[in-house]
Formats: structure tokens, C-alpha cells, sequence
């Protein structure tokens, strides 16, 4: 294959390491707002996602209800957890999976320059792909289904870390190991 | 490639920024409740009637078909209503808090959570003097605020008082229906 980032130009490989090191950033900061909106656990993403009918609230059709209960200043400053509802989750799955679509195509881009066997180029790539599929798939199926899904949308996030994680790793040891500069 | 360029930069413009708080709730509470020694939390849960009576009246329905009025109470008499509404934009969501006297005139309205990226343009908003209009406004009165910051502030902040507009019009529906 003509494309390989080992024996590539030190321009290409700057860029690819702009790219690795700013979606990087990217990935920390995404994380860290996941942990601060949905949480880690399947619970906290199932309680961000999941249709309240689904979390003990019978709703009647009919009739309208009224329920009242004391509560402290304290309570009422208590942040609720941070919900997702329908409408919501349409906006965000509209805008995130084209960006989430233009990141995975990126780094296969990368991949493709990696001296990996073949077999393994077909894996990363699917995975790079396959990560913000479950993340999204994960999160409507939490709302429509069950919220025992939530732990799809945990495995697509990790998933996402992982083969960022490999893409990169190979990459910069690929390009930048130092018996390659010693050559050059 | 320039497809991948104009598609990456497209869905960098249409993401939503993450949520700011503005001013805590507790804080809010202590304005909009102010002498207020106990706290009730009425959640009204609609029924499809009760909805599409909403709807026909704000043209809008809570996310869950359920409104959580916070009750004030000073000597076991209701002094105070707080109701928070969110209102959902392109830009994310921001949550107007609305407090309502005894008599169901607008106390005060106060602007809880914005995003990232409309935090600017509710500054702005708010610097123009926007929630001091609502003050003494009955629950059903339409809520007009937004005009009187037009051509004050940027064509954002105009469409931010707009949304803020809209909360407090929200709010004041569902005072009127289900809370008297």
C-alpha cells in the first residue's frame, strides 16, 4: 500500500499528530462532561434516558393528579439529574452522529496508514464506526425499551476510548519511535 | 475532502454547548420566596385533557406531562409560587425561574441555566433590563418583555429575550390553569 505514516512526509505526520493530539483533547473534555451530565454507571445513564413512565410514575390518562410534599431550601437548590427527554435526544443524536461520523472517518483514515495486518485495519475501522452506533443505539433503547440498555451506551462510550486510544498509540510509535529519527 | 470539511465545520456549528448555571436555585429561592419559613412542592400530573388545554393556551406541554409549582409559605400561608421552566432552542436549553405573589402578579423572573454559547447573549439580554418588565405582571398577561430590548441589544440577545419570553409566557399558562 502507497499510503503508510512510517515512511510518510514529516508534514503529513505533524498533521496526523495535530489531529491524534486535538481530538484527543477533545475525548478528555467529552468525558469528563459525560461524568458531569450522565454519570458512569449504567444507573445514572439509565436515569438520564430512560422515559419517566418507565420509573415508577403512572401517569393517569384521564384524570389529572395532584401530589404535595414538603421540602427544605436545601432540596429545592438540589440539582436534579440532568435529563434527556425525546425531544432532546433527536437534536442531539441529529447533531453528534455526523460529527461522530466525521471523527471515526478520520481516524480510519489514520488506521489505513498504520503497518497493521490486514485483518486488524478491517477491526479498527469497524470499531471506530461501531463505538458511536452503540453509544446512540444505547441511548434510544434506554428511552423506547428497557432501561437496561443504558450499558450499550457505556460500551459504545468506552468503546470509542478504545479505538481512539489504539489509533493513536500505533500512530505516534509508528511515526515517531526513536530508532526512525536516528535514520533520518 | 471538501465535503469532509464542510460537513465536519457544519456539525461543529449545530453542537450544543454544555449547560451554565447562572445564579443556583437556592438563590433564586431566597429572592423569588424571600421570607418564606416552609416549602412545598405541588407536582401537577396532567392528563391528556389537561394537556391539550395547555397546549390550546401556550402552545406548548411540559416534557414529562408534569409541572412542579414551590410553594412559600410564612405562618402556614402560601406567600409565594416558584415555577422553573426550561425552553428548548437550537442553542440548547436555558431554564427561566418565575415567581408569582399571593395575589398572582409576577414577582420576579430570574434566568437559572443558559449554555456556553447563548451565556453572552442572556447577559446581554438581562443587562438591557429584561426581567425587570415582568415585575407586577398578571399571570395572564401577555408576556411582551422581549420588545422593550429590541434594537437595545444584538439580534442573539433579542432572540434570547424572546425564549425568555416564552418561559415566563409558559409559566404563567400553567399558574393560571392548574395552580389557582
Amino acid at each position: 500500500m502507497l499510503y503508510d505514516l512510517r515512511r510518510s512526509d514529516a508534514r503529513v505526520r505533524w498533521l496526523v499528530t495535530l489531529l491524534l493530539a486535538t481530538l484527543g483533547v477533545a475525548y478528555v473534555f467529552g468525558a469528563w462532561m459525560v461524568g458531569m451530565y450522565a454519570g458512569f454507571t449504567p444507573r445514572s445513564v439509565a436515569a438520564t434516558y430512560v422515559e419517566p413512565s418507565m420509573m415508577n410514575m403512572s401517569m393517569p390518562a384521564e384524570t389529572t393528579t395532584v401530589v404535595e410534599h414538603d421540602v427544605t431550601l436545601e432540596d429545592m437548590g438540589h440539582e436534579e439529574q440532568h435529563q434527556v427527554d425525546r425531544a432532546l435526544l433527536i437534536q442531539d443524536t441529529h447533531v453528534h452522529v455526523p460529527m461522530y461520523g466525521v471523527i471515526a472517518a478520520l481516524l480510519s483514515i489514520v488506521a489505513l496508514g498504520l503497518a497493521i495486518p490486514r485483518w486488524m485495519g478491517f477491526a479498527l475501522i469497524t470499531l471506530l464506526f461501531a463505538a458511536p452506533w452503540l453509544d446512540f443505539m444505547g441511548m434510544w433503547l434506554t428511552k423506547l425499551a428497557s432501561p437496561r440498555f443504558a450499558i450499550v451506551t457505556l460500551a459504545g462510550g468506552w468503546a470509542m476510548g478504545l479505538g481512539y486510544t489504539i489509533v493513536a498509540a500505533l500512530a505516534f510509535w509508528q511515526m515517531w519511535r526513536p530508532e526512525k529519527g536516528a535514520q533520518q | 475532502m471538501r465535503i469532509l470539511i464542510l460537513g465536519a465545520a457544519a456539525a461543529a456549528l449545530l453542537h450544543i454547548t454544555p449547560t451554565v448555571t447562572l445564579v443556583d436555585r437556592s438563590e433564586v429561592v431566597a429572592r423569588l420566596l424571600q421570607g418564606a419559613d416552609r416549602f412545598t412542592a405541588r407536582e401537577v400530573h396532567l392528563s391528556s385533557s389537561d394537556e391539550r388545554r395547555l397546549h390550546d393556551a401556550a402552545g406548548w406541554t411540559p416534557p414529562d406531562d408534569v409541572i412542579t409549582f414551590y410553594l412559600g409559605k410564612r405562618a402556614d400561608q402560601v406567600d409565594g409560587v416558584l415555577v422553573f421552566m426550561r425552553v428548548d432552542s437550537p442553542h440548547g436549553p436555558l431554564e427561566v425561574a418565575v415567581g408569582f405573589d399571593k395575589a398572582g402578579a409576577i414577582r420576579g423572573v430570574e434566568v437559572t441555566k443558559a449554555t456556553v454559547e447563548t451565556k453572552p447573549w442572556i447577559v446581554e439580554a438581562l443587562r438591557a433590563g429584561l426581567t425587570s418588565q415582568y415585575r407586577g405582571t398578571a399571570a395572564n398577561a401577555p408576556s411582551a418583555a422581549a420588545t422593550t430590548v429590541k434594537g437595545k441589544v444584538g439580534m442573539m440577545a433579542e432572540y434570547m429575550a424572546e425564549l425568555i419570553d416564552r418561559g415566563v409566557a409558559h409559566a404563567g399558562a400553567s399558574y393560571r390553569l392548574f395552580y389557582r
